[in-house]
């Protein structure tokens, strides 16, 4: 059992390729427990998580409980709503009375960018960052790599398209360093007021035309109109026009190509509700479902090589 | 308490020649008797005698841009907290900005802070609001304020947003004789930003302030003052445009002057990865490119002073995220070493042109008869050790407040005395 060289993961830049690699490997191993009858093993029997999040979330929080869970780890959520905790006192007063239950390892989740990081600086105990503001969501990163891992058999050279808010996009900051640092093509598709100032070092796009019939995986990042704090992109028609996948964009993609989204895909903007399907989405090309059950397996492999 | 301090080899600075005379100081009833080689004044007991061999000795430095906090604030600093503050740092002299609480934009408000200011032993002169309560609508009574001892007027903390209304307080201000201290934001661009917008905001996922907030406002207001006549004075200058505007401003005759303040200087935006909300400062710390093209304008000429912009927050108020964090580092009691460490140990500048940035130049652009040592003078002078160098800790802040981004940094320069009226006020533990 390798343990990771950090004792927390708060960036995605904080993994070596190899320790990625390492969590890939243990990953399958433990998707394959997912799919038994009986899904869990006594692995971290005795141990207890906390998952702490100062921001609404159910998706992430979600699968990093029955990721604990199928571990035989104790899982405790515990969520408080930003607004409540508004002062910085608040929230190293909770982290503190949390450590006081002496429990192992804190998955934490906040709306600020650095507030992770800040609950590390302050106790010893592991932390894993499931998001903070604008900055980092290493663990969807290593979903996102999983699970284009499984479907393509290989990572390097492959062309990836990521389309969207990056201004606004923790999952974008680190998708693109990990899909980088594995020898993946990036390229982004933008205009200009949803990207960060300083983005002249990527191939830059500004519509789903420039990159449709070419790559290999099209990566829709969410777009979260309410959230912008200055109203950035005119609107959702235009969103539409120029960056939704639609079914005549999606028929023109590679053969095998695949779509991702690290959801919930907001219908009618990224992606067509014809695109998505009732239950299923009618194109197989799309594996957003298998981002989900990645997730799982990830998140295992993580508390594993954490506290395993 | 000695009346007579005699200070032996040092290397004088007077604050205006740029080359050190070698020799001794003699303070006599506040003032400077004399300045010359190997005085002796015999061996009477009633003298204190301070060897100051490989020290600099300099005059009490004058700090423009200080943030004392009272009234209102009085948490985070006291006119008598800041003082003390102010003696650690070597200076004397300092100009506090209106943006307490209340505002200072009523004679009786100038009154309190002058009157509270005298026997700190720094001399504290404050600056009034150009706005009623810094709100950017109305313009304050600059004629009874310049009456009441306003030193210059300031909306620090705030722009003026509009333009008509600028103008219109530039032009009064010439019946005043009293600079304009501006702080220029265009509020477009810093609308919720923390940090300098980058490579670092970015990928750090803090919400940026352009470089364009500061020049935009500058570019305005420079037209504005080449078009009224105003003297006017841009305060904690951060971005590479604005060095160069304000230089080709100064060769086209506007009346303008700038500053910089000490952690501008020694800081760039690459210190933000600590995720550290010392440094969260407005305006923000920039690029390396941006540093640099500060410490040429200091080199060059083009900026007149050196500042602390001290600026005392509460723990509570910046142990917490980024977002929440308030904006300001303090600095009275690093202005000196920050700014010697950045630019005569980093760059080359000859130490003398330092001291005139922080004594004479300020003084100059204020109307102060202070920032030199002269026979005849009053007596504010400083001893520093720039031999050795030392560790910023946050236990030895005399601040009441601590927010410090200078903590853990080794800097050169450490104050070793202040004398002030020619009595010693701070001497180093």
């Amino acid at each position: 059992m390798t343990m990771l060289s950090k004792k927390s993961l708060l960036n995605i830049a904080d993994l070596s390729p190899e320790e990625v690699m390492q969590v890939m490997e243990t990953a399958d191993s433990f998707a394959h427990i997912s799919r038994r009858e009986i899904k869990k093993v006594p692995t971290l029997m005795g141990k207890t998580v906390v998952n702490l999040f100062f921001e609404p979330s159910t998706r992430t929080r979600t699968s990093f409980e029955v990721a604990a869970k199928r571990l035989s780890a104790d899982m405790i959520n515990f969520t408080a709503s930003s607004s409540s905790l508004a002062k910085g006192e608040s929230i190293m007063d909770t982290v503190r009375t949390i450590l006081a239950m002496q429990v192992d390892l804190l998955v934490v989740r906040h709306s600020h960018s650095g507030a992770v990081k800040m609950v590390d600086d302050m106790i010893d105990i592991p932390v894993i960052n499931a998001g903070d503001g604008k900055h980092q969501h290493p663990t969807q990163a290593l979903l996102d790599l999983f699970t284009i891992k499984g479907r393509f058999g290989r990572l390097k050279g492959l062309k990836i398209a990521i389309a969207g808010d990056f201004l606004n996009s923790r999952v974008a900051r680190s998708d693109i360093m990990l899909f980088e640092q594995m020898g993946m093509e990036v390229r982004l598709v933008a205009p200009s007021m949803l990207l960060p100032e300083d983005y002249s070092c990527y191939r830059v796009e500004n519509s789903l035309e420039d990159v449709i019939e070419d790559t290999d995986i099209l990566y829709m990042l969410r777009m979260q109109f309410e959230r912008q704090d200055r109203k950035l992109y005119p609107s959702v028609e235009e969103y539409r026009r120029f960056l939704s996948l639609d079914s005549s964009r999606i028929r023109r993609m590679k053969k095998g190509a695949a779509v991702m989204h690290p959801g919930p895909v907001n219908r009618g903007i990224e992606i067509t509700d014809e695109v998505m399907g009732d239950m299923k989405s009618p194109y197989d090309n799309v594996i957003i479902e298998d981002q989900v059950t990645s997730g799982v397996a990830v998140r295992m492999a993580l508390l594993y090589h954490i506290l395993g | 308490m000695y009346s007579r301090i005699i200070i032996k080899n040092a290397n004088i600075f007077d604050g205006i020649k740029t080359k050190p005379f070698k020799g001794d100081l003699y303070i006599k009833d506040g003032m400077v008797e004399d300045i010359d080689e190997n005085i002796d004044i015999g061996d009477s007991k009633a003298i204190r005698r301070i060897d100051a061999s490989g020290m600099m000795v300099m005059p009490g430095m004058v700090d423009m841009h200080v943030h004392l906090r009272d009234p209102g604030f009085e948490e985070k600093e006291t006119i008598e907290s800041g003082a003390a503050s102010a003696l650690a740092g070597g200076i004397t002299t300092m100009l506090c900005m209106p943006n307490t609480r209340p505002v200072l934009d009523e004679p009786a408000l100038l009154q309190y802070v002058i009157e509270r200011g005298r026997n700190t032993g720094v001399r504290i002169y404050p600056a009034a609001a150009m706005t009623r309560g810094l709100e950017g609508r109305e313009m304050t009574s600059m004629g009874l304020l310049a009456e009441a001892g306003a030193a210059g007027f300031s909306d620090d903390g705030m722009a003026v947003a509009d333009a008509r209304l600028m103008f219109e307080i530039m032009r009064y201000s010439r019946q005043w004789k009293k600079p304009l201290i501006l702080h220029e934001e265009e509020y477009g661009f810093s609308r919720s930003g923390l940090v300098h917008e980058g490579r670092y905001s970015d990928s750090l996922g803090l919400e940026g302030i352009s470089r364009l907030s500061d020049d935009l406002m500058i570019g305005r207001d420079i037209m504005l003052a080449r078009e009224s006549g105003a003297r006017i004075h841009i305060t904690h200058l951060s971005t590479k445009g604005s060095v160069q505007m304000i230089k080709r401003a100064k060769d086209e005759g506007v009346d303008i002057s700038c500053d910089v303040t000490a952690h501008h200087l020694f800081f760039d935006d690459s210190c933000l990865k600590s995720f550290n909300t010392s440094f969260k400062v407005k305006p923000p710390i920039r690029s390396a490119e941006d540093r640099q093209a500060l410490i040429e304008g200091v080199i060059d000429g083009t900026i007149d002073a050196v500042i602390s912009d001290h600026a005392p927050h509460l723990d509570t108020e910046k142990n917490t995220t980024f977002s929440l964090a308030q904006f300001g580092t303090i600095g009275l009691e690093t202005l000196f070493a920050a700014s010697y460490t950045s630019l005569c140990r980093g760059k080359g500048l000859q130490p003398g042109k330092l001291v005139s940035l922080l004594t004479s130049g300020p003084a100059k652009l204020l109307g102060f008869d202070a920032g030199t040592l002269e026979k005849g003078k009053r007596a504010d002078a400083v001893m520093v050790d720039t031999g050795g160098s030392y560790k910023v800790r946050k236990e030895d802040i005399v601040s009441k407040s601590r927010n410090s981004a200078f903590i853990g940094q080794e800097l050169q320069g450490r104050i070793i005395y202040t004398i002030s009226n020619g009595k010693i006020m701070y001497e180093s533990g």
